[in-house]
């Protein structure tokens, strides 16, 4: 099957038609400068040349703060009633397709989660090709985490190319075929490429405690969390759980956590499995850039840049894997 | 069931973090139904101390004999004893002259007119022995619901340790220290306010005093990157908690 071109001029016209089959959410540029993904109103053009969002698409599948459960004196414990509209996101760049893929390992792994799958099923992924920055990695690094979308599209000179991936895909294209112009050439490579690819695992040797570097990132760094919070793969979170004023009700609250924390390896009479923060660098290096729990071998990294933007200090763990990784046997 | 007995007291300090709880004008008639509010001077008479409380709220700094009496008092009333929001945890804006001779202090406030000798703002803590402390100047509603829940179903609340950055990051507001080139001091102070004041373009004044695990160094080194230094930086940090722990390199 030939590509479909979408000319330029036609994008308004096309995103209007796509907002019918579901709440359209995409990248955005805000009075501020800073781009984030939100919902997209009638007749305003989404940033698809936009690199990054502050926060990684992750919100919509895991909220940074999100009842779990509720519960009454009358019926115990249940889950909340999730929403069922239709959620598309559009311009989802291919390491957040990828970070996406990763999530859904993780969440449908062994014991699928009811409140995670809900919100998956409600979206339509719609990923977009970008130009890597001095602050992504996917081009230095591939990785075997597939960036899996429903409909791609290519962004050239004329216009997009789009490029179905599933039914859901074929029938957005189908839906706005007079809009769409059969196109012959190939698609140009695009940073797409450097992900779905087949590598072999990191090796799975534990990581040196005594290696300098952790002390020396733990010196610099803040722990204030942006780096996982920024991160479209960390999904680590605490638990909470609130009793109401009424003395019979309470709320179960699932909220963003950070491996950096003081709190995050905590348990019951203040001991900690990670006592200072150099422990909690290996641990967070293990788990971005070897794999971690059932997942062990699968890197978690996904190279979008986000970390390594947002840290105050400039903290950055890609030299480091650069000398572990690649020059490990 | 027997409703637990509560004690609201204020000690040197604005009263503002017990109007924060007069506020939650939603959740009171629930409460009243819940505890029973038996001394809260600012709000309720008579103003009397009498038999045990479940639970003891104490807000301000401890600075006058009559503070450090109630304080004692309500201690040795009550199972559990909380401070309240800012000045009871850290000593907060009445201590932050606390560095300065007291002489020459009362002496630029009253001049010379003769004024009962008085002690040093200090923070609860180093008085009593306390059971949980709430952060804030004031507190956030919320956590001063929650704590009032937290009492009810017997426990103590959730401390917390993360920074005012995680909660700013988490509503996905752009970063004012690192945008904007704002003395933000949200880095070193302690969360759970949902960054209200960030979230507003306001930068955070740390009212919430030290997160744990504050790298006071590093923030040192970023603050005077862009363009604040270490004076001002600890000026703006004392104005909440005059005990910071200023680190290596201030």
């Amino acid at each position: 099957m030939p590509s479909l071109l979408l000319p330029h001029a036609d994008i308004k016209a096309w995103l209007d038609r796509l907002g019918t089959d579901g709440e359209l959410h995409a990248p955005l540029r805000g009075r501020d400068g800073a781009v984030r993904f939100d919902v997209v109103q009638q007749g305003v053009i989404p940033d698809l040349q936009a690199l990054r969002s502050l926060l990684p698409p992750k919100k919509y599948l895991l909220p940074p703060n999100d009842t779990v459960l509720r519960y009454t004196q009358a019926d115990g414990y249940h889950l909340p009633l999730q929403a069922t509209t239709r959620l598309i996101l559009l311009g989802l760049h291919p390491c957040d397709l990828a970070a996406i893929a990763y999530l859904d390992r993780q969440f449908f792994g062994d014991q699928p989660d009811p409140i995670y799958a809900a919100r998956r099923q409600r979206l339509t992924l719609i990923g977009s090709s970008c130009r890597p920055d001095a602050y992504c990695s996917c081009h230095l690094s591939p990785s075997p985490l597939p960036a899996a979308c429903d409909l791609f599209l290519h962004q050239t000179a004329t216009g997009f190319l789009l490029m179905p991936e599933t039914p859901r895909g074929s029938a957005i294209c189908q839906a706005t075929a007079d809009l769409l112009r059969d196109y012959e050439p190939k698609p140009p490579p695009s940073p797409r490429d450097h992900f779905g690819v087949a590598m072999p695992p990191p090796p799975q040797t534990e990581l040196d405690p005594r290696l300098p570097d952790w002390q020396e990132l733990a010196n610099h760094c803040l722990g204030c969390g942006a780096c996982s919070l920024a991160c479209p793969t960390c999904s680590c979170f605490e638990l909470l759980e609130f009793g109401g004023l009424d003395g019979r009700t309470a709320e179960r609250l699932l909220r963003w956590d950070n491996c950096l924390f003081k709190g995050h390896a905590e348990v019951a009479g203040g001991h900690s499995f990670q006592k200072d923060r150099a422990q909690r660098f290996r641990y967070r290096y293990r788990h971005k850039y070897r794999g971690y729990g059932p997942l062990q071998g699968v890197p978690s990294c996904v190279g979008c840049g986000r970390c390594r933007v947002q840290c105050p200090a400039g903290l950055d763990l890609r030299p480091l894997a650069e000398r572990l990784e690649k020059g490990a046997p | 069931m027997k409703r637990p007995r509560l004690a609201i007291a204020g000690l040197s300090g604005c009263s503002g973090c017990q109007l924060a709880l007069l506020n939650c004008e939603a959740e009171l008639s629930l409460l009243l139904e819940q505890v029973e509010c038996q001394f809260f001077p600012l709000a309720i008479s008579p103003v009397e101390l009498t038999g045990r409380y479940d639970l003891a709220l104490v807000e301000g700094c401890c600075t006058s004999r009559h503070d450090t009496f109630l304080l004692r008092e309500l201690r040795k009333r009550s199972s559990r004893l909380i401070a309240l929001g800012t000045c009871a945890a850290w000593g907060g804006v009445a201590a932050m002259g606390n560095d300065r001779p007291r002489s020459r202090l009362r002496r630029q406030v009253y001049g010379n007119q003769p004024i009962p000798a008085d002690g040093v703002p200090r923070p609860v803590s180093t008085v009593v022995t306390v059971d949980a402390t709430v952060h804030g100047c004031p507190p956030e509603p919320a956590e001063l619901l929650a704590l009032l829940a937290d009492l009810l179903h017997d426990t103590l609340p959730l401390q917390r340790s993360f920074p005012v950055c995680c909660d700013c990051r988490m509503r996905e507001n752009l970063c004012l220290l690192q945008e904007r080139g704002m003395l933000c001091l949200g880095l070193l102070t302690a969360g759970g306010c949902d960054a209200r004041c960030p979230s507003l373009g306001v930068p955070c004044e740390g009212c919430r005093g030290p997160v744990p695990e504050a790298n006071v160094t590093e923030a040192l080194t970023i603050y005077r990157q862009k363009g604040f230094d270490a004076p001002t930086v600890l000026g703006r940090l004392r104005r909440f908690c005059p005990e910071w722990q200023y680190g290596s390199g201030a």
